[in-house]
């Protein structure tokens, strides 16, 4: 809107209260430039120091770490896979859980709910993004993780699902990657539905009713329709609560079990970037394993960065297609 | 004929698997409404777990006494005063460059510069907290020890997109004709500004500021590297470390001390009955910029 | 608006206003008060809260401790980002040299127990080292295993699965007990070694004493090990570790005062205070697995060198008698005589 800067009128008439104006404006804009000068070098700054106390790690084990699966500060052998495995599974696991269901919950506002149901279920949805992630994650550890491991997961061996590798075994109590992909699913279902929500909205109702009108029952509308329309968004949300999962350490650290291995089933302790980062940066006694964590840092700020990257990235090119439509 | 009604004003096609798509209509309309029963379940069962189990240690000793040392009793008013502390900086740190970023956007930034800007912040947003938290341990904490303003610090990176990004977007919806009335008037560019668009704006970014305050005040990540360390006694000095709500309740969780744990849920309740009044507050606030510009 | 404007600014200047008053009223209350922040180990956490208010009364210091893990006591100190750490592990010539001039000090004592959560068994279980090294080790897994029945003839053991629980964070305690599984387990020492933070081979971590004892106090079948302080104050049940001399030994005061017997008369490196395994010569008494607790404090210190000297010198000497109502053995003297002298090399340096 007010996208070029809009220069005020003919000032008034003595020299004297002409100089003074150009005083007063050149001082705002010069402190408005300085904050937003101060924005962009903090960004860089913190992408500058983290890769700098990471650097001893780079150059001691190069790219390499990224897939070598160990963390032993006895011999000073490290490498990230272990935690970028526990990170990408416990968001997977959020991911899977989460989509359907957040865009069933957007649907459901959007569609179905009439207006005086929707307000306030929406609201209770905005206040479960509203809860603090220790909270969260002391709900977890005191309640929600011993019913997951005493109840949820032998119920799921007894399901056919319990024949999968990655669910079999004995679950171990004490925090394990289901859990905290559990709890990682109730902190992005808010984000993920509101953004479907603000895209469903937005459909054009014409669209919606041409489908209606040629006979389509209202989920088939929806299906042909909404969904076709928004699919790039709903991608873009999808992202966007991966990269809130990714970056999600004190919830993860307080129900993963903080174990350093791969564990063989997903019942059983692991431990992901954040929550390595939160356990033990400031319990690190060397400089190999200090900037061996920096290292981790550096890899979830990039993980992180990039899958916010695209999701913006396609919903710039969303908002292009549709202001051509 | 058919073995369902027909309704003259039913415009669905009639076809042999009719009651098939109908079913499946019905299905996936309970599959709608249980999620949002199940989200809204989540909520209340979490709720209700805090409520329970924290609030018969909502005593006055609670809201009085420091954190105990060992095998002591004790409560946490020193993590609510540290905590409203440290907030209480971040706000005052992060809001007026906030604002003012969000003023440079709006209003004297051209379109290539607003935009590298709009990246900037929304870049900035994305950065996890705990990144953030060992940034400021790097820059401001190694060498000089802990301390509730780097705290804050740490908590004002967090606030600056958010509420940047909200000022920003009430900027865009003041109406030009009220900065074109101004000028009209002879009225210089920054004074425009500063008494006639701000003011204008004023609900959104109220808003914006209270979902920021309500966002870090449950932050815990940033506040582990910066002020962690701090003495079991109600201390305003903040160029020490202070102890917070979201750390004590961290280190609580942890602890097989009953004791602790009951203080754990009730400080989390404090916490969250805290987020959810800044919550209403951000839609009472929304609410009325909303009128607010309509009616203009 | 206006008025909630006004009012959230006002609300907003007092804060400020709180924050800077808070800072001249600490400085100006006690004009000679310093007070001193550390960090480090939950193991000597007991200790040091006995030590808080009594070294505010006898020299009018404040002392700020944090328990966050041995690990933290070295790297927070290292960077100087705390007066003094405190690690139950003493520092290796690499964290030496990282450190870039500290004195360690030993400055408490006390056994390091092996919780563990079997309501059916009533009877104290009998552990030993080789024992303890093959449950950590996974060769063990469950109660009823062969090794286990040995050592407890007459103690009718469950069919139950071990779970292993062990320090996730950087931690003295697993300093101390890794010491103890590498002495009496050649495999355990090439396999995983001996450090505040090692690769165990199996088992679930948590971070502190108090995660660990969270676990064992929630897992039937749960084992871990943890000071005996937080033992006794969580009224876990813990094993009795047989020693060389062939007896079950406690983790008590007498138990970890008899591991003392092979101490040199006179202690001048921190390489002669091993008490970990004593041999047969301490008695059936001696507890296998005790261990000192170390203050880390830098000998350039600054205008806090005097009070470090002064807090450190009161903890060896007038706080040791806090120690054994929580289960810490006072220093002996042939330590003592040693941590005087380190303690003169606390100095204000450049």
């Amino acid at each position: 809107m007010t996208s070029t800067p809009y220069e005020p009128a003919a000032a008034p008439e003595s020299d004297l209260r002409r100089s003074g104006i150009r005083l007063g404006d050149v001082l705002f804009k010069g402190i408005a430039i300085l904050a937003a000068l101060a924005a962009t070098v903090l960004l860089g700054w913190i992408a500058y120091k983290v890769f700098d106390l990471a650097w001893p790690a780079i150059q001691d084990f190069g790219l390499s770490f990224i897939w070598t699966e160990a963390w032993d500060p006895v011999t000073n052998q490290f490498g990230a896979l272990i935690f970028i495995y526990g990170t990408i599974v416990t968001s997977l696991i959020a991911l899977v859980i989460a989509t359907p269901l957040s865009i069933a919950i957007a649907l459901f506002l959007t569609e179905i709910a009439p207006r005086r149901v929707a307000a306030p279920i929406a609201t209770m949805v905005e206040l479960l993004a509203a809860i603090p992630s220790v909270v969260l994650g002391l709900w977890g550890i005191l309640v929600f993780g011993p019913w997951v491991h005493n109840h949820l997961e032998p119920w799921i061996q007894d399901t056919p699902l319990g024949l999968l590798p990655v669910f079999s075994g004995v679950p171990l109590p004490g925090g394990s990657i289901f859990t905290a992909g559990l709890i990682l699913t109730i902190m992005i279902i808010p984000i993920t539905s509101a953004i479907c929500r603000e895209l469903f909205i937005r459909v054009p109702q014409d669209l919606t009713d041409g489908a209606l009108a040629l006979g389509s029952t209202r989920w088939e509308a929806i299906r042909g329709v909404m969904f076709a329309y928004a699919a790039p968004g709903i991608v873009a949300a999808v992202l966007l609560g991966l990269g809130r999962a990714f970056g999600e350490a004190i919830a993860v650290t307080q129900t993963i079990g903080n174990r350093n291995q791969i564990p063989p089933s997903w019942f059983e302790p692991g431990d992901s970037l954040g929550s390595k980062i939160a356990s033990e940066y400031q319990g690190a006694t060397s400089l190999e394993q200090a900037s061996s964590i920096l290292y981790l840092a550096a890899i979830l700020m990039v993980i992180s960065l990039a899958t916010n990257v695209v999701a913006q990235l396609i919903v710039v090119r969303f908002e292009r297609a549709r202001r051509a439509v | 004929m058919s073995e369902l009604s027909v309704d003259p004003y039913d415009i669905t096609v009639k076809s042999n698997g009719l009651r098939r798509r109908r079913i499946v209509e019905k299905v996936f309309g309970v599959l709608a409404i249980g999620s949002a029963l199940l989200a809204c379940g989540i909520l209340l069962v979490v709720l209700g777990t805090l409520v329970y189990k924290g609030f018969s240690s909502l005593n006055v000793d609670f809201f009085t006494k420091a954190r105990p040392l060992f095998g002591e009793n004790g409560g946490v008013a020193d993590a609510l005063v540290g905590s409203a502390l440290v907030v209480g900086m971040a706000m005052l740190m992060a809001i007026p460059v906030s604002v003012l970023v969000a003023i440079y956007m709006s209003e004297y930034a051209g379109p290539k510069v607003s935009r590298g800007l709009k990246i900037v912040l929304d870049v900035l947003n994305g950065v996890p907290a705990i990144v953030v938290g060992i940034f400021v341990f790097g820059i401001l904490v190694v060498g000089h020890g802990q301390s509730a303003v780097y705290g804050a610090f740490a908590l004002a990176i967090l606030m600056l997109p958010m509420v940047a990004r909200a000022t920003q977007e009430i900027l865009e919806i003041v109406p030009r004709s009220l900065r074109d009335a101004s000028f009209a008037l002879g009225v210089t560019k920054w004074r425009t500004t500063w008494s006639i668009v701000l003011p204008a704006a004023i609900g959104g970014i109220l808003t914006g500021v209270v979902i920021a305050v309500a966002r870090v005040a449950g932050e815990t990540a940033p506040l582990l590297f910066t002020t962690s360390i701090a003495a079991n006694e109600i201390s305003t000095d903040v160029s020490h470390a202070l102890p917070t709500l979201p750390v004590t309740i961290f280190v609580f969780s942890e602890s097989p001390d009953p004791g602790e744990q009951s203080a754990a849920w009730a400080a989390a309740l404090v916490l969250i009955a805290f987020v959810l009044v800044m919550n209403v507050l951000a839609k009472l606030f929304a609410g009325r910029k909303r009128r607010q510009l309509e009616g203009s | 608006m206006k008025r909630i404007l006004a009012a959230g600014l006002v609300v907003l200047a007092l804060v400020a206003l709180a924050a800077f008053a808070g800072r001249t009223q600490s400085a100006s209350a006690k004009p000679t008060a310093g007070s001193l922040v550390g960090t480090g180990a939950t193991f000597p956490f007991p200790l040091i809260s006995k030590w808080i208010p009594a070294v505010d009364n006898a020299l009018g210091l404040k002392i700020t401790y944090s328990a966050t893990g041995s690990g933290a006591g070295i790297a927070q100190i290292t960077a100087r980002t705390v007066d003094f750490g405190a690690s139950d592990a003493p520092l290796s010539p690499d964290q030496l040299t990282g450190c870039k001039g500290c004195v360690v000090i030993p400055w408490a004592l006390a056994g390091m127990s092996v919780p563990y959560n079997l309501p059916s068994v009533g009877k104290r279980l009998v552990l030993n080292g080789a024992v303890l090294a093959n449950i950590y080790l996974g060769n063990i897994t469950n109660w009823n295993a062969g090794a286990i029945r040995a050592l407890n003839p007459g103690v009718t053991l469950p069919d139950q699965k071990i779970t292993v629980v062990y320090r996730s964070d950087g931690s003295g305690s697993t300093y101390a007990f890794t010491n103890y599984l590498a002495t009496v387990s050649p495999q355990w020492k090439s396999k995983v070694g001996v450090n505040t933070s090692v690769s165990f081979p199996t088992g679930t971590g948590a971070r502190g004493s108090a995660g660990v004892a969270g676990i064992v106090k929630s897992t039937v079948g749960a084992l871990t090990y943890v000071d005996a302080a937080y033992s006794i104050a969580n009224k876990f049940q813990f094993a009795l570790i047989k020693n060389r001399a062939g007896g079950n030994a406690t983790p008590g005061v007498r138990g970890v005062q008899a591991a003392l017997c092979e101490l040199p008369a006179k202690v001048t490196s921190l390489s002669q205070l091993k008490i970990v395994d004593p041999s047969a010569k301490c008695g059936k008494r001696a507890y296998p697995i005790s261990t000192f607790t170390y203050a880390i404090v830098p000998t350039a210190s600054g205008s806090k060198a005097a009070d470090l000297r002064k807090f450190v010198y009161w903890a060896v000497t007038a706080g040791q008698k806090f120690g054994p109502p929580l289960y810490f053995v006072p220093l002996p003297k042939s330590v003592n005589g040693f941590n005087y002298r380190e303690i003169k090399k606390i100095q204000a340096g450049s």
